[in-house]
């Protein structure tokens, strides 16, 4: 298990590093650089001036390498945009994406996967029929469309803020209030991000259990007494569990690198808008940064999902020891 | 029904019954925020909180290093001017200068400076304002300030004889005079003078700048800064300004900008109450959502007149672009921009692109700037008829089987339009302009970019044709020289010339001087007559529609002074006010 785990880190180090530099290199090779938007503005020499006083007059590889020294002690640079250290901004963000990813991520999970068992253990009946189509309309739907319509749902009943993550009486509360004050935020962006995690959960374990309850070794748990219900959450489940943790650890990761339709509709502080506006004023460095929290973030998420599997099915526990 | 149907049911009833419950606190929790509310916001005319909407976030605090339009508010709510511009009346108006005397030459100002302090109590002087020239015209500090201040590519000679007065001398005769410091807010001198001596000027009052160092002259001192929600400012205690019957400003208690990056979750909250006012302007397709709530008396859909910065397009008309491409012979000639401006029905073009909330429009000075505007200008109105007796003297005649026109070589009409992604007008107008150029036999391929991207190309003089905007903090055109003279940064369609391309451009470059340095009011407003005139004839840049400007903003918001320029609400936030009635559930309050 430990030679397993420090290949799986190995691999998580190789995938960071790879997609951040790919990310940095990308961005240099697109037009423009942090300071376009003001080209128009100021002179060709204070413009010249400004690119050197920011490094970006040396030449690619010497940047590439100047930062990647700099990775290699943790510090993944200034923003250029914020004039601020990459991994206190990274930080800063990928704590309210965090949140906001973990809300969604329970709320996919205890809709999507009871549902799944459900539909997937009847062979037919109205329940499985409105539970089918109902995962199908919110896999359709675009995800702007979707917080779009959310937020519009917010502001006409008014029963939940439209955006944000806190009022702004948030700073000055108690921590209970506070908390209460997150609570009453978070069910919007939260629903715009679950809903289609939690439909794709629900076909993908409807199918899984549909196939596992055909299995001899459940039959024959019928056949010792135990009832349907018992059967497929003692003996279908864990094994339909396969292919749907192995979706749970690409989740884990698109979730927690931050979706930047629905920060941006909700006005949620989060990663995704923050990767956004880096690729907006080509921050290189932070645009990096993004992108390496982000794969950590997928690589975290496969490795968990890789754990649980291997817990909940005995037969991966054993091709691990081989 | 079996066991199943049975548990599935309870788990619904059960959430259902924890729905009700959670939404029954919910409620008593509003009551008690807006009881809250009546209490705090009593008075009708002063004290309150607004709540503005704001799109994107400020990337510093250092208004004198960066000319983006979140770190410009920030300065018109926290910092002050030795002058300023009624963005209404267009007059000068006092600010930090109380009073000021003019030479017989218009061209040495001397300031008396009112008594006044920044916020954390520290009196503002003569050496603040000497202070601030000196950042400015510091090459180290890349000012976006510097070129706004010089007059003929000169600095201004600032001198202070005591605490309280400060002379201004132009190195030359300026049409505008004293309107020109406008552009400069005073910076502090006792927190940023050794940020200019370490040379770390442009980095100082970054965004992790503690809130306690940014101190203001202004209505407003930031208090708090949540990065990717909100600022929110209290009122200065020791701000100078009164009202008119003597009371102090501002009128607000706090002032608070919600970041909301989406320009529908930006309307949506405005109609849910959440926020006072939009960060500018009621896109077109919006006003017929917002007419409801103005019926029902929650919105005002204030009309602030026609737009001062109409959507443009252009051709390269750098000489070397068109060097070796054998369309340059037709495409950079006067003749061909005027055939587009026949081509284009500029009524239908407002009814498509701004839903009929625009005016034709022939120059770039719209019915919006009074002052400058004139009427009497060549128009290349709606007429095929004449849009192809033009391309036909150009040589370009369909000479295949296809639906284009081709010139003697064969080359074909056709041109790249680069425009901004994600600006519905532009990329509405682009299209429509590809529409209405096909019956004509010219194609255009429309390609939407970036806007970093797409300034990029403009400035190394990558491209074809360009729809563009530009957004002007000042109506009078010598206080925009870079548009207009040809050695300007901002003369798009052929950037930064050594000497004038053109006659026509060195007419347009001898005009604008004139202008410039005239101090006869009139005689000025002649010479941009005769500018606006070559200009339409030439069409180095055609405009189709200006739009109808509206504001949306709450019904209890009081004492506004709306204009076109932006920020049309909030450049005077001291005199806003707020009424309770009004608010409707706003959380945080």
């Amino acid at each position: 298990m430990g030679r397993y785990l420090l290949r799986r880190l190995g691999f998580a180090l190789l995938l960071v590093l790879t997609v951040s530099s790919a990310s940095l290199l990308l961005t240099h090779m697109a037009p423009g650089d942090i300071t376009s938007d003001q080209s128009l503005t100021l002179d060709p020499a204070a413009r010249a001036r400004l690119r050197a006083e920011l490094g970006l007059d040396r030449p690619l590889a010497v940047q590439y390498v100047t930062w990647l020294g700099g990775v290699a002690q943790l510090d993944f640079g200034r923003s250029l945009l914020y004039a601020r250290p990459v991994s206190s901004l990274v930080g800063e963000r990928a704590l309210n994406t965090a949140v906001l990813a973990g809300v969604a991520l329970l709320l996919a999970t205890f809709i999507g996967l009871p549902l799944g068992i459900y539909s997937g253990s009847q062979s037919r009946g109205v329940g499985r029929a409105v539970v089918r189509v109902l995962s199908i309309v919110a896999l359709s739907v675009p995800p702007l469309i979707g917080s779009l319509a959310l937020v519009f749902l917010a502001a006409r009943t008014g029963w939940l803020p439209v955006g944000g993550m806190t009022s702004a009486a948030g700073m000055d509360s108690t921590w209970a209030q506070w908390l209460a004050d997150l609570a009453r935020h978070l069910p919007i962006p939260a629903l715009a991000l679950a809903l289609p995690l939690a439909a794709t959960l629900e076909r993908l374990q409807s199918q899984a259990i549909e196939k596992a309850v055909h299995e001899p070794f459940v039959a024959a748990s019928r056949a010792r007494g135990l009832d349907q219900v018992q059967a497929v959450i003692r003996h279908a489940w864990p094994v339909s569990l396969r292919s749907v943790l192995g979706l749970y650890g690409v989740m884990i990761g698109a979730l927690f690198s931050g979706s930047f339709v629905v920060e941006v509709v909700t006005s949620w502080p989060g990663l995704g808008r923050l990767m956004y506006d880096a690729l907006k004023a080509r921050d290189l460095y932070l645009v990096a940064g993004c992108a390496a929290s982000g794969a950590f973030f997928l690589a975290a998420g496969t490795l968990l999902a890789d754990v649980l599997l291997a817990f909940a099915d005995p037969r991966v526990r054993s091709e691990e020891a081989r | 029904m079996n066991r199943q149907s049975r548990a599935l049911l309870s788990v619904l009833l059960l959430g259902l019954v924890a729905f009700m419950g959670w939404r029954w606190w919910s409620s008593q929790q509003d009551h008690a925020d807006q009881a809250t509310q009546i209490v705090f916001s009593d008075a009708s005319t002063r004290g309150g909180v607004l709540t503005s909407s704001l799109r994107s976030e400020p990337r510093t605090f250092n208004r004198w290093v960066d000319r983006n339009f979140p770190p410009e508010l920030i300065s018109q709510i926290t910092q002050s001017k030795l002058i300023r511009i009624n963005r209404s009346t267009q007059e000068v108006e006092p600010a930090l200068a109380q009073s000021w005397t003019a030479s017989p030459d218009n061209q040495t100002f001397t300031l008396t400076l009112r008594d006044a302090a920044w916020s954390d109590g520290t009196p503002f002087t003569s050496a603040d304002v000497l202070f601030t020239f000196k950042a400015v015209y510091d090459p180290k500090v890349n000012s976006v300030l510097a070129s706004s201040l010089q007059v003929g590519g000169q600095p201004l000679a600032v001198t202070a004889p005591d605490a309280h007065t400060v002379v201004i001398k132009y190195p030359g005769p300026f049409g505008p005079g004293i309107a020109m410091l406008d552009n400069l807010p005073i910076a502090p001198k006792h927190k940023l003078e050794a940020a200019l001596t370490a040379g770390t000027f442009a980095q100082a009052w970054g965004v992790a700048t503690p809130v306690n160092e940014l101190v203001s002259l202004g209505p407003f001192v930031l208090s708090r800064y949540e990065p990717g929600q909100r600022l929110v400012f209290d009122r200065n205690p020791h701000y100078w300004n009164k009202d008119a019957s003597g009371a102090a400003l501002p009128n607000l208690d706090q002032l608070i900008l919600e970041v909301v990056p989406d320009q529908n979750a930006e309307l949506v909250r405005l109609q849910a109450g959440q926020i006072d006012m939009l960060q500018q302007q009621v896109r077109p397709e919006d006003i017929a959502t917002l007419r409801p709530l103005e019926n029902q008396g929650k919105v005002k859909l204030l009309e602030l007149g026609v737009g001062t910065d109409p959507d443009l397009f252009f051709f390269n008309l750098r000489p070397e672009r068109w060097a070796k491409d054998p369309r340059g012979s037709w495409m950079a000639r006067k003749q061909f921009r005027q055939a587009i401006s026949h081509a284009v029905d500029r009524e239908a073009f407002a009814n498509t692109v701004f839903l009929g909330a625009g005016v034709p429009i022939w120059g770039p000075i719209t019915p919006g700037n009074q002052k400058w505007f004139s009427p009497n200008v060549p128009r290349y109105g709606f007429s095929i008829d004449k849009a192809k007796q033009l391309l036909a003297g150009l040589g370009l005649a369909n000479r295949d089987a296809d639906e284009w026109l081709e010139d003697e070589k064969g080359t074909e009409a056709r041109f790249t339009l680069l425009t901004y992604r994600g600006n519905s007008s532009l990329e509405r107008g682009s299209a429509v302009l590809r529409e209405d150029l096909r019956p004509l036999g010219i194609a255009v391929d429309v390609v939407a970019l970036e806007q970093g991207a797409l300034t990029e190309r403009l400035v190394k003089g990558d491209f074809e044709a360009i729809a563009f905007f530009f957004s002007s903090s000042n109506l009078d055109p010598a206080m925009n020289p870079d548009f207009w003279l040809s050695s300007g940064s901002g003369h798009i369609w052929n950037i930064g010339q050594a000497t004038p391309a053109t006659e026509w451009e060195k007419q347009i470059d001898e005009l604008m001087r004139k202008m410039t340095s005239g101090t006869n009011q009139a005689q000025r407003k002649q010479d941009f007559d005769q500018v606006q005139k070559i200009f339409a004839e030439n069409l180095p840049v055609i405009y189709f529609v200006a739009p109808r400007m509206y504001m949306g903003v709450s019904s209890r918001v009081g004492s506004m002074s709306p204009t076109i320029l932006r920020p049309q609400l909030l450049w005077s936030a001291d005199t806003l006010t707020v009424r309770a009635t009004g608010a409707t559930g706003q959380e945080g309050r």
